[in-house]
Formats: C-alpha cells, structure tokens, sequence
C-alpha cells in the first residue's frame, strides 16, 4: 500500500515561523513534525510515500533525500486550493487502495496500522477532543460515520476527523468531480461518498496532535521530547549536572557548572553555559549558543541562535538566526491574542520570536507576544505588542 | 554517501559501468572502481573522479560487472579502499554503500578462520563473508552472511562461479532493479541506468534480489520468494537528486547557510574564544613564519587573493597569490616560507605539481582541500577540509566561500599567535562569523531581486565588474562566474585602474557592477562610478543596507546585509553567484556543465 502525505500548504497562521519553511518542516524535538509522520508510516510497514509538496518545496526535498533508504516521490501543487485538490496531484501514481494523511499531523504509529488493517471499502481516523469546534465534529452510528460538520459554532460531538484516510482508487473520480466544480477540500469529497451510498469505518486514534498557532509547537514539543532518541555526544565539562533525559548532539560544549534537567534535546555544534540552566521540556537546534547565567525553560529554541548571559526564556519560542544579546527576559503569563481575526486567550505562554531577529540588551516581552522575522529591537525595549516582520523597535 | 551498481547483459560491462558512475558522480567523487567478469574478477580502482578512473581503464572483456564510486565522511581515500572489494579466493566482488556496525567483531572472527584483509573498509568483510557462506548459490550465501551484519547497506554482488548472476540487497539503503531486454541492471538511483531503460522493480527494505540478464528472481526478509511487477518511470528523477532545484548550482548557492556552518563548527570557539586547527596545522601556523604564498588555480585562486587581503590585515605578513601553473615553472622558493595549496578537488594538476616543486624546495606546505584523502593532502604537510560536501555545478559556488572562510579562520589563527589582534577584536569577528549564515540567508532571500537586474544583463555582450580592497578580487571572481555559466564576455578590474585602460572598452552598452562597501574607500569609489556614469553606462551597484546615499549614483541596487569590513565579502559573492545563475539561465544556457570547461583539471 502507498501512502499520499499532504505537505504542500504554507501554514499562514503559524508566520511568521513559516515565511522561509512549509509548515511540515517546523522542528519538535529538532526533527521536522514531517519525518514523525513519514516515520509512523513507515513504521506501520508503508514502503513508498507519495509526498505532495508546494510551497517551499526544495526544503522539504532537500531534507528528505536520502532518508533511510525509504522510497519517496513528489508531485507539486502549485497552488494550495485544497486537500481534495493536493490529493488530486498524486493521482497518477496510485494503482490501488492507499491512506491519505496530513504531514503536519503528529499521529501514532499503531493507529495508522489498525487503519491499513481495516477492511472497509471507505475507512477514517477519528479522535476523541475538548474542542471540536475548531475542527470537523464528526457523528459516528455502530462505528460507522454519520456526518461530518465543518467547524461547527457550538461545541457539539465528541469526535473530530483526523483527516486521515483509508481510500480506494475510485475515489479520484470523485475528487475530480468536486474539485472541477470548484470544490477543493478533502471533507467535502467524504461527505459526496456518502450521499452516494457508500459506508465509512471509523477508526480511534490513540493519538494525534495537529498545529495551527506557533504556541502549539511548544506543546507538541513537550509532548514529543520523551520519543526522541537521547544520546550524548560532543564535550560535557567538570562540573556539569545532568538529570533525566538529556540529548547532546557532536560538537556541542557544554561549560563547567551548567544544570540541564532532561527531557532536554540540545543539537549539533552548540555551545551551553558556563553556568547556564536549562530545565524541562527544552530543545535548542545546531550551532546555538547560550551565555553564562541564563535560564531556559519549556521552550523551543531553535538553529542558530545566540542568546546573552543574565537571559530569561519560558514557554517561548526562538526561531533560527536570532541574536538576543544580554539580560533579555520574557516574561511567561496569559494573554488575550488576535491571529487571523480571531481572539484567543491563551494561559502560561512567553514569547514567540521570528527569525533572524535582533536584540539589544535589557529587552522585556510582554507574554504571549508574537514577533516577526528580521526584527531589530533596541537596547532597552519593553515590548507590549505584536511587531510585523522587517520592523525596527528604536 | 556512495553510488552502486551493477550489469549483466550483452554490451560492454566497461562502457556501461563507467556510463553509470559518471551519472552517480554527484553522490561522491573521491575514489572510485570497477569489477568485470571475465573468466576472473578484472578490478581497477582510482582515487579521484571517474574521469581518473576512465583514463587509463585496462579493457576489460566481459559483460557482467559492478561499480563504485566513494565519497569518504572519515576515514582515508587510498586506493585499496576503494570498492569494489573481493573475497580472500579472488571469486566474489561487492560493491556497499552505508555503514557496517559490527563489522570489527567480524573482521576479528574471519581472520581467525584464516580469510585475508587488503583495506580498512568495513565493506570488505562483507566479501569474505559471503564467501565464507558459499556452497553453490550466490544468493544463498548473501542472505545468509547479511543475517549476520548490522547496519545499514546496499550492496551489489558478483561470482566468477555464477558468471551471468548479479546479486543485490538493501536495508536503509537505496537500490533498484532496472530492467532491460536481454540485459538488466541495479543502482543506487533510477538514474543510473535511465539511458538504457526506464522500466524498473523497486526492492523493498531487507529485500535480496538475484538477477541475470534474463530474469529477476526477488527474496524477502525470511527468504520468501516474492513477485512484483516492473513500473515504467515517466516523471524526471532528476528533480529529486536536485532537491526540486532547477540547477545543482542553484542548489549548491543555496547550500551555503549550511556549508557556512561545516567550517566553522569545531573550529571556531565563542565561548573560549578560540580557534583550533588539528596538530600538523597548528604546527604549520605556530612556527616562525616570514611569508606566505598562496598556490591555487581558477576560483581557488580568487578565494587566495581574497584570503589575501584578510591575512595581510590580521597578521601583518606578507602573502602572495600566485597562478599554479605560472609558479610551478617560475615561483620563488624560500624555506621560511608557508606554501598554502588551495584545490577543491585536491587533484587539480597544475597545483600538484607546483606544491611538489615547492616541497623538494624544502617549503612546508598547507592545503585547503573539499576532498578527503586526495592527492593535494597526502603530499602536504598539514590540511584544512572545506567540509562542503560534494559539489556538482562545475563553476565553484559554495566550495569558494567555504576556502575563503578557512583563509579567514587561518587569518585570525597566525593574528591570535602573533599576538597582531587582541581578544576581544577576536571576539568581534568570531561573533561575525557565527552570524554569517544568517547573513547569507538574507542575501539568498533577494534571489527574485537579483533575477529582476539580471535582465538587464541578459542582452549585452560585455560586462564590466569594479571593486577596490578585498571587493576586487570579488569582482575578478564575479565576472569569471559570468563568462563561465553565461558566455558574456566579463571583466573584473580594480576600480582605481579603470583610467589607466579599460576606459577605452567602455561603451553605454557596457553595465558596470560596482561592489561598493562603507570602508575608507567609500567615496572613491563613489568617484569611479561618477567617471564609468559620465561615459554612459548603466551602473549596477552592490551595496551596503544601510549606505543611503548609493541611489543617486547607482541606475540599480543590490544591498548586502552588513557585517564588517572582512566578512562582507561572503553575502557579496553570494549575491554575485545568483546575479551570474539568472543572466545564465535567461540565457539558456547549459548551467551545471558550461561548455568546454571540466569540474576538476587533471591536466597541464
């Protein structure tokens, strides 16, 4: 069996994160959210991938390359109108049955296997979920699906689809037909399937996890840190403590009087400390490096980076290339923040730091603010409000 | 990486080998070999590219064969390394690319058993392993001795006692089966053998194949005999190799944010302060010297002249660049002197032979080098590895920013020992160069820009490129990446030189690129710019982001994101590098193998 993995689409809501990579390739635990899903199915016993890739595809192609050995192909979208209609792309290359999944679903292994084991025609992931509204609320009857509502105003239903699929290849007649009608997403094809009669099998997922807002990667990396393989490499000096589960990639120094408490996942090439503390559930990417006297907590702090001494971070994200010079300090609380005209209150959260940022010493953020890609903000600065990418806070 | 494959059919093994290694070139070059049947296994093995290994090919008879081409992480490039392995009775050849694990345990037990080693591979113990599993069926002892190896592989294996067999496995590694008529084929990638066929079987994780030249029986993990259909392959594979770039010199511009990281990572030391070399180059740094010439050709030789001005800045000794080929025969020698050889390849002639005059001269010699284990660095006395990776477009992307980066850490080294920098101007250039990459990305990020001046490059027939300081040997360089890619005849000169000649070339139909950095030589060059404007050419400026005055002088702006007066030149030449791709490619032009140029000179 093959499977389609959708990864074309740009992830507007999670920029400024994703204005130089697709979403797919967002790092948990430094490993794209991509290869946990390419992983999963290859674990179920998938040997060849269909990936359909779209924007900024030559960084998922570049990663993927040569990976383990593992048949991969890609089909373009050139442009992201829907599933229904990424799925389309890959039509060429499929001969039988196959699943469908989204690449930016974190979802676990065995579910996908009970999914290719189904012997159902049709056959659906669903998941059990607080808030179905942001969602598709799906009905099941005896296993079976009853009806899938797009995003319902109400918090209605328990289950939502997972948008992964178990899928005959008479379904690209039906995808055609929808998508040469103008409609291009995946839930409305399942929807056309079972006006024409056809039954659905549903299938619980033990786990799945999706992103949507960039908080959602510190949560999918406090949750995923534990599966990473640690191991310790590079130099530890005297003098160092090392709790739990700590992964220290080569090339990596970590100086006298540094305190990690794992799960921790630092990368390749970094430099920690001397004296620097970094506690639960923190990944720092390759080549970063973390000054004397600074204190990182539940973040994900990621290629790249230099952070100054005397720094505080918590609950925050820190994207590549960004230089935080020192006494920098984010202050972790709740806050009430607009994304795409939407309000959302949002509890415990830091600061989420674009790429290739600049910093002056003595900067304060505001909690559960957003700032964009190649900011410059001065020595200083309290920051209270979101900044858009290219801005200069003088 | 490594590529593999393997024939059995009717055409020359020979041919058909070394056809399909030239098109698995890009997943290594720095050894590489052969192995045909006839009668006995016939191997010939070459460090170097294929076009070392084609040279002096023996011709072999035969058509069944496998072949190899390397491309070492760690470990040394010799020529007894190099695959194709055989087996202590002569009678089996394997090819492997991946890792074996436990192969120092099954090394260990099969000398005791009496078999006989010619490498350091790990791949060898693979071969006297088979053997040592061999009853009368080749695929049965290769399933039987990969039970016994962990790691990773994909191997290609032939016996002179099934003399039309092949027999390949993969686990973690790639291979697939192409499939011919009265001939087949298996290899690394489908492009491999995609001048012969284009129908292929794809084998599966843990899977074992066993093929002649008329059929092709496939095993699975327990030895299972298992069916599968042929597919015929219709979208461009070539794609994928490329990563979903259109050219590797796209791809390999794009590289540089990472290649950026590769020399500098274990060298150079924020914390500490530090840079550090292995012992044989801190030796070579460490111990009186009174000059320093730089021996390189083409691009090399550019990246010398620019590591040029950063060594005479950082150290206050003198350096000079000279040509390869022209210092060979006419090159002064002095024993106090420090001869740094600089090779992408490492197998480049001219330089060899220039770096053996100057070691039987009693000079030492330092090389910058991409290849690990090539000629260049075992007759050194010390070598610096650029760590770029293999690179394919044959006009030098990011292999120069990658030496220029190792003549900037071997600057700021000799200025540490000799006392020339203190540590905290140190400490000011190692943070400027750990920002680099970040600083290359931005400079990558104008790729649509650069495509939007490039168009008013595209129809001239001569183009002139102007700096002063370090950006002169940058405009040498960014008018040779023009005329190598783009067939535009280009020039590069020092913007003060202009009124001593080039003048009299210079029509309105002439676009001057200027490379203008905020240095002490800003509003002299902003002079140059005045006299090339006053002669009517369109001026194409490369500035700083924050120079606000470079409008009114320029016609077009490219900005470079400013770092300092040495480690500007890297987002320079990158933007250089992209500026020369798209006047190529709205050209048409054949971008990764311009005509009559070769990736590396192996010849006078």
């Amino acid at each position: 069996m093959k499977a389609v993995i959708l990864a074309a689409g740009e992830g507007k809501r999670l920029r400024p994160f994703t204005e130089t990579i697709p979403k797919v390739m967002l790092p948990v635990a430094n490993k794209p959210v991509l290869e946990y899903v390419v992983d999963a199915v290859k674990k179920s016993g998938i040997a060849e991938i269909i990936i359909v890739v779209g924007y900024k595809k030559e960084v998922i192609m570049e990663y993927f390359k040569e990976y383990k050995g593992l048949k991969i192909s890609y089909v373009t979208q050139d442009k992201q109108l829907g599933t229904a209609h990424a799925l389309l792309q890959a039509k060429s290359r499929i001969k039988e049955t196959f699943i469908v999944i989204s690449g930016d679903n974190i979802v676990d292994q065995k579910s996908i296997s009970q999914l290719i084991k189904d012997q159902s025609k049709y056959s659906m992931l669903i998941k059990e979920h607080p808030h179905p509204s942001k969602y598709g609320a799906v009905f099941i009857e005896k296993g079976k699906l009853k009806e899938i509502v797009e995003k319902p105003k109400e918090e209605i239903g328990k289950f939502i689809s997972t948008g992964i699929y178990k899928l005959p290849k008479s379904i690209f007649k039906t995808v055609e037909e929808l998508t040469s009608r103008g409609t291009n997403d995946l839930t409305s094809v399942i929807q056309e399937v079972m006006k024409n009669g056809e039954e659905i099998n549903t299938i619980k997922a033990e786990s799945w996890m999706d992103i949507v807002y960039p908080w959602d990667l510190i949560q999918i990396n406090e949750a995923m840190i534990h599966s990473s393989k640690f191991s310790v490499g590079g130099v530890v000096e005297k003098e160092v403590t090392i709790k739990g589960d700590v992964s220290i990639g080569k090339d990596t120094t970590i100086y006298s009087g540094c305190y990690i408490v794992g799960p921790v996942v630092i990368g390749e090439g970094c430099e920690i400390g001397p004296n620097a503390c970094i506690f639960p559930s923190t990944t720092i990417g390759n080549n970063s490096v973390v000054h004397p006297f600074s204190e990182i907590r539940n973040s994900v702090i990621m290629d790249d980076t230099h952070i100054g001494s005397n720094s505080f971070i918590k609950n925050s994200i820190i994207a590549r290339g960004t230089i935080i010079s020192n006494n920098f300090s984010c202050i972790s609380g709740d806050n009430t923040v607009e994304i795409d005209g939407e309000f959302k209150k949002l509890e415990n959260l830091g600061a989420m730091i674009g790429e290739d940022c600049t910093f002056g010493s003595h900067v304060v953020i505001d909690p559960g603010i957003i700032i964009g890609r190649k900011c410059n903000i001065e020595s200083m600065k309290k920051i209270t409000k979101n900044v858009t990418s290219n801005t200069k806070v003088m | 990486m490594c590529g593999i494959i393997g024939y059995t059919g009717f055409r020359d093994a020979n041919k058909v080998l070394i056809d399909s290694l030239k098109r698995l070139e890009y997943r290594g070059y720095d050894s590489a070999g052969i192995s045909v049947i006839h009668k006995k296994q016939q191997v010939y093995k070459q460090v170097g590219e294929i076009k070392a290994l084609e040279k002096n090919l023996p011709d072999f008879k035969g058509t069944v064969g496998v072949g190899h081409t390397r491309w070492a992480t760690h470990g040394g490039v010799t020529k007894e390394n190099a695959h194709p392995h055989l087996s202590s009775n002569k009678k089996i050849a394997v090819v492997h690319n991946g890792i074996i694990e436990n192969f120092s345990k099954l090394r260990e037990n099969l000398i005791k058993k009496g078999y006989k080693f010619a490498s350091q591979t790990d791949s060898e113990v693979i071969a006297h392993l088979i053997e040592d599993n061999y009853k009368d069926n080749l695929e049965k002892a290769v399933y039987s001795a990969l039970k016994k190896v962990e790691g990773y592989y994909a191997i290609v294996v032939t016996s002179t006692d099934e003399p039309d067999k092949i027999v390949g496995a993969r686990k973690d590694s790639p291979l697939v089966i192409g499939v011919g008529d009265n001939e087949n084929f298996l290899g690394s990638d489908i492009t491999a053998f995609l001048k012969y066929t284009k129908r292929v079987v794809f084998l599966n994780d843990g899977e074992l194949c066993a093929v002649t030249n008329k059929d092709i029986k496939i095993f699975d993990e327990n030895n299972k005999a298992v069916k599968r259909d042929e597919q015929v392959i219709k979208w461009d594979y070539k794609d994928a190799e490329k990563s979903g770039f259109s050219h590797f010199m796209l791809k390999e511009i794009f590289d540089q944010p990472d290649t950026v990281h590769h020399v500098i990572r274990g060298r150079v030391s924020e914390i500490d302060r530090a840079i550090q070399f292995n012992e044989n180059v801190e030796n070579l740094l460490s111990n009186g010297l009174d000059s320093i010439h730089i021996v390189a050709c083409g691009t090399s030789y550019y990246a010398g002249l620019v590591g040029k001005y950063m060594l005479e800045k950082l150290t206050g000794i003198p350096v000079i660049v000279e040509l390869a080929s022209e210092y060979r025969y006419f090159g002064t020698r002095d024993e106090n002197s420090l001869i740094i050889g600089v090779t992408q390849s490492g197998e480049t002639l001219d330089t060899l032979a220039a770096l053996k005059e100057a070691k039987n001269s009693g000079c030492r010699i330092l090389v910058i080098t991409n290849v690990i284990g090539s000629t260049a660095t075992r007759l050194s006395d010390g070598y610096i590895l650029t760590q770029s990776g293999p690179e394919i477009g044959v006009a030098a992307t990011k292999t120069f920013t990658s030496q220029i980066l190792v003549l900037c850490l071997i600057a700021l080294k000799i200025g540490m020992l000799k006392n020339k920098i203190g540590a905290d101007e140190v400490y000011k250039y190692i943070l400027q160069l750990k920002e680099l990459p970040r600083k290359v990305r931005q400079a990558l990020d104008q790729s649509d820009e650069i495509l939007k001046i490039a168009n008013q490059l595209k129809n001239t027939q001569s183009v002139f490129f102007i700096g002063r300081g370090i950006n002169y040997p940058l405009s040498l360089e960014g008018a040779l990446k023009l005329k190598e890619i783009s067939y535009l005849h280009a020039e590069g000169f020092a913007a003060g030189e202009l009124k001593h000649g080039p003048f009299a070339l210079l029509t309105k139909i002439t676009p001057v690129v200027a490379i203008v950095t905020k240095d002490f030589t800003y509003e002299k060059l902003l002079a140059n710019i005045g006299e090339v404007k006053a002669r009517g050419p369109k001026v194409i400026a490369i500035a700083d982001e924050n120079d606000t005055e470079i409008e009114k002088h320029a016609d077009f702006v490219i900005r470079f994101p400013s770092n300092s007066d040495i480690m500007s030149c890297i987002p320079i030449i990158v933007i250089l590098q992209l500026l020369a791709y798209h006047v190529a490619n709205l050209r048409g032009c054949s971008i990764d193998k311009p005509r009559n140029l070769a990736k590396s000179v192996t010849v006078e």
